[in-house]
């Protein structure tokens, strides 16, 4: 390697350097905002490194009396995982319905379902609030599960969809000459093979339902069936002044996604990046 | 029998996507649709069907351009900064080097965050006298820049904006890496060979091979740029006085401040005949990918 | 079975002949039971405890609570009217809001309890024609009364030599004073809007008068009149000379309490819940703050107070409108009142509470809103809901850019003829 190649080697990394350093400030600030007391906050530190690592910001918005993100936790997690369950398994339904199968007007029928992942969810505001009053659901999170089930079902089935569609048309034909039906073939063949792509949804789906904050705000009234991200905008309005807090809600309230972030980062990122590669 | 009605058995898989996909998904949006051509508050138990009143007058309201004039500068914003950086990060992490992997990462961190946690921690970011950014500024001189940047009417929206970029420039570096792998290293070694410099090869040969990449990042960018709401409403709910309204804010301030939920969806139908020309470009250029490449 | 039956039916008369009193008994309460409030972080600890309290007292209700802040409140309320699935009753602020829903049927009217228990002759008749009446009818029972004053720190007051003004002169010179000093006279939070309203309803109460206000909130006024100009004139002076603290659109209204509070500036126009925030943080009435009553402008001109009255009201929907109202009767308990009154700060609307139970701050402030012959409603509250959000943006912009107030008002005014017009 030469020396220019070097220096500029080097100096591609000090940008990048500096840059990832901007880009970690608002990470760094929350992170320790939320180990410091409420006194060494006053002290008007808010970005330095906290002298201790204080847990009392945590414990007081996990506190039932107070921030009740325990709670909220557990509302997130079981409006979460059937949501992205329920929108998966429709979605791969579709998917394979219109990935496997040529009919009249498939087609059209693909674009009309993936336009919906287009479709700015505040038109549907006040409908779906109506819908859900009418039958019953406002106010638990089936409503919220229901609608980001329904949400979802686009991006699920465009996924599948692509996935069915690369599948080797001769897995199917040998197993139609075996004997096997339609259905036999979908969950014995089809669904093991498709492991990988639901997972990419899985991660998906969770990440998205679980940071959303407009459906459940607008479906949910009493706390028993808040979400955490509608819990933690509460905080931040009721104590404005309350950086602390704030923080160790943000934390505690990013967790499973993080965890997502750090575990699942292969399925994660393939699922972003579906479609900008062709194949 | 079955295979006498071909659509017998693609139906029975499409059935219930469909019918809940068109209950709670299609049903709703034309019920909208419906509402925007009627003086409907929303709380109130009767309205009135008054054709395209509406209509007539979102397009002389002031704070309606106001709202246009916005999003129009968040689109022309969203097009280009988190694309081209998103892409400069990209190419300069494309390498196989071990610590790039970490500097991914670390850059795409903000994507897996809630955008009202985003908002929450962008305040304090920008809070006047104990925010970073003023803190910073005040620390290396710049005393007259450290200015109150979510509540001045001229920097509002483009503060909010940036907090947006946040999470947009490490989606759109996600995507562009991904369409990096499918550049041949063959093709950009036979450039080199050819005596091209690094600057001629990225433009002659590396970005034309980006294109599908571009053209989704590009209209995912417009069309998160065109829905963006919560980041907004989380950090200035649309103010100071409206100079961060864009579309999706002003459909929600005029249905659920003013009560004016009829007024409300003739603005959402608008921001969806906008969405709906971006989708309709998408796909007319993704198959033109595809002819490309098939 | 038919033997069964016949005793129930026996019993039940028996019951029914013993039970004198004709009111609702605590046995007629059954069922599921939701109240919503938007007492978030200040005083929502004391409507929580009333409302279990009340829960409490009736075996047979059963109470989902959901505490919502303050700011969310206003549109996840109307959200749920929309959708005919409100609370059975809720908070909500007497005036522009309360009618609106009126008129969109939303509400149901209160009067078989009103006089049942006789309520009329608990409450001042003022705030009943002006806050409980609506279309003729009574609608809501008042919670608690809130009054707008100017919140001052007695420290900075005492080192600066500054005394309370009582005339417009005397205001502008202790701002004067401060300003010299290096220390903003006025805090104002506009950060979420309506802190910014109470300059402007006092400078045109103390200018204009309530007479013309009130036309002005109804659409028979113009925003382009001289007596609006001349008010926004004089907020203009005060913010030009540089007497506010920078950028009230940063801040939200505690936030501004608070620069008042750690002396960062001299004052601070707000309602009294001022009070209960500045307890909270263990300040002492009339030691470590306290307030005077916005200066006379115009002698001519009579005083009028000025602030919100929270009410409780019941839904047209509810689900249980028996327990509603019994709730809402409950709520008129003047121990109550008194018991909410004290916990935020703020006083209790009802005449059978006892003035010698308030802080020295409050007793005075009850003298005040004794001595003035009008009570009015702060702008946002006073006037129709779709102009109050134009407004309430026009006074951030006014904090922006005060120098442009005529520009601001002509638009105003385009803007709110608009909404009138089309409300009528």
């Amino acid at each position: 390697m030469n020396l220019k190649k070097r220096l500029a080697t080097a100096l591609l990394y000090f940008l990048l350097t500096i840059m990832l350093i901007l880009f970690m400030v608002p990470v760094y600030g929350a992170i320790v905002t939320a180990f410091k007391t409420a006194t060494e906050v006053a002290a008007g530190g808010y970005w330095t490194v906290p002298t201790s690592l204080a847990l009392e910001n945590f414990a007081r918005v996990m506190d039932p009396e107070a921030g009740n993100l325990g709670l909220y936790l557990g509302n997130s997690l079981l409006l979460t995982i059937p949501a992205s369950f329920f929108s998966i398994s429709l979605g791969t339904l579709a998917g394979y319905g219109l990935g496997k199968y040529n009919f009249k007007g498939d087609g059209l029928l693909f674009i009309l379902i993936v336009a919906g992942m287009f479709l700015p969810p505040q038109i549907a505001l006040i409908p779906v609030f109506r819908l859900m009053n009418d039958i019953g659901l406002y106010d638990t999170l089936w409503a919220v599960i229901i609608i980001h089930t329904a949400f979802g079902i686009p991006i699920c089935t465009l996924v599948m969809r692509n996935f069915f569609q690369v599948v080797p048309k001769a897995l199917r034909e040998a197993a139609l000459i075996d004997g096997a039906n339609e259905y036999s073939i979908f969950f014995r063949i089809m669904l093991p093979l498709t492991l990988p792509a639901l997972a990419v949804l899985a991660t998906l789906q969770f990440t998205w339902i679980w940071n959303d904050f407009l459906w459940p705000f607008i479906l949910t009234q009493k706390a028993e069936s808040r979400t955490v991200m509608v819990g933690i905008l509460n905080l931040t309005g009721q104590y404005t002044v309350d950086w602390g807090g704030q923080a160790a809600a943000s934390l505690i309230g990013s967790l499973p996604t993080l965890f997502i972030f750090v575990f699942f980062q292969r399925y994660f990122i393939r699922g972003l990046t579906l479609g900008a590669v062709k194949g | 029998m079955l295979r006498r009605h071909p659509w017998i058995i693609p139906a029975s898989f499409l059935a219930l996507p469909l019918l809940v996909y068109f209950t709670f998904v299609i049903l709703p949006t034309m019920n909208s649709l419906y509402y925007s051509f009627t003086d409907w508050s929303g709380y109130g138990a009767d309205f009135n069907f008054v054709g395209a009143a509406n209509f007539e007058k979102i397009f002389s309201d002031r704070l309606f351009s106001n709202a246009i004039k916005n999003t129009a500068i968040w689109l022309a914003l969203a097009m280009t900064a988190p694309t081209l950086l998103g892409l400069a990060l990209a190419l300069a992490l494309q390498g196989k080097r071990k610590v790039n992997t970490i500097y991914k990462s670390l850059f795409y961190l903000p994507i897996c965050l809630s955008p009202v946690i985003i908002g929450i921690i962008w305040v304090w970011l920008y809070s006047p006298k104990l925010g970073i950014v003023n803190l910073f500024l005040r620390s290396i001189g710049l005393e007259d820049l450290a200015i109150a940047w979510l509540a001045r009417p001229n920097t509002a929206l483009i503060a909010v904006f940036v907090a947006w970029s946040w999470q947009q420039t490490g989606l759109n570096m996600v995507i562009f890496l991904a369409g990096l792998t499918s550049v041949p290293a063959p093709l950009v070694e036979a450039a080199k060979v050819d005596g091209a410099n690094y600057w001629q090869t990225l433009v002659k040969v590396i970005i034309p091979m980006l294109r599908p990449a571009t053209v989704v990042v590009l209209a995912l960018t417009a069309i998160n740029a065109l829905k963006s709401f919560e980041v907004i409403w989380v950090m200035t709910k649309g103010g100071p006085f409206n100079n961060s309204d864009t579309l999706a804010v002003f459909m929600y301030s005029e249905a659920f401040r003013k009560l004016k939920l009829g007024y409300g969806s003739s603005a959402a139908v608008i921001l969806f005949l906008m969405t709906l020309v971006i989708i309709v470009l998408y796909f007319r250029q993704v198959a033109k990918s595809d002819e490309l490449y098939e | 079975m038919l033997k069964k039956r016949l005793l129930v039916a026996i019993l039940a008369v028996l019951v029914a002949g013993l039970a004198v009193t004709p009111a609702l008994t605590q046995d007629d309460l059954m069922g599921d039971f939701t109240a919503s409030h938007y007492f978030g972080g200040f005083g929502g600890e004391y409507i929580e405890e009333i409302v279990d309290d009340f829960v409490a007292q009736h075996e047979g209700l059963n109470r989902e609570a959901s505490p919502v802040d303050h700011e969310q409140f206003k549109e996840s309320i109307l959200v749920q009217l929309a959708g005919n699935n409100p609370p059975d009753t809720f908070s909500y602020w007497a005036g522009g809001l309360i009618q609106a829903i009126v008129d969109g049927e939303r509400l149901q009217p209160i009067g078989d309890i009103w006089e049942a228990n006789d309520l009329g002759s608990q409450f001042p008749q003022g705030i009943i024609d002006s806050a409980l009446t609506y279309n003729g009818e009574i609608y809501a029972v008042p919670l608690t009364l809130h009054w707008v004053g100017m919140f001052y720190n007695t420290a900075l007051f005492a080192e600066h030599g500054v005394m309370p003004p009582t005339t417009w002169d005397e205001l502008v010179a202790a701002a004067e004073t401060f300003k010299m000093a290096g220390i903003p006279a006025f805090a104002l939070g506009s950060l979420n809007r309506w802190p910014g309203q109470f300059w402007f309803d006092m400078l045109l109460l103390r200018t204009a008068g309530n007479a013309y206000r009130q036309e002005l909130m109804n659409g028979k006024a113009s925003y382009t009149d001289d007596e609006v100009v001349r008010a926004y004139s004089m907020w203009n002076d005060l913010a030009q000379a540089g007497y506010f603290y920078p950028d009230a659109n940063a801040y939200d209204w505690d936030e501004a309490a608070n620069q008042v509070a750690n002396g960062e500036a001299a004052m601070t126009l707000m309602g009294t819940w001022i009070g209960g925030h500045y307890e909270s943080l263990g300040l002492v009435a009339g030691e470590d703050f306290d307030y005077f009553s916005f200066p006379t402008v115009d002698e001519d001109i009579p005083r009028a107070s000025l602030g919100p009255i929270d009410t409780f009201v019941v839904s047209a929907a509810a689900a249980n409108p028996d327990a509603a109202k019994a709730f809402l009767v409950h709520l008129t308990d003047p121990e109550i009142q008194l018991k909410f009154a004290l916990g935020a700060g703020n006083l209790a609307p009802s005449t059978a509470v006892d003035p010698g139970s308030y802080n020295t701050v409050v007793t005075r402030i009850l003298g005040e809103i004794a001595a003035d012959p009008d009570f009015a409603f702060n702008f946002d509250l006073a006037t129709l809901p779709a102009v109050a959000q134009i407004g309430l943006n026009s006074f951030q912009e006014f904090m922006a850019n005060p120098g442009d107030y005529e520009g601001i008002l002509e638009r105003v005014q385009e803007a709110a003829a608009a909404e009138f017009a089309a409300a009528m």
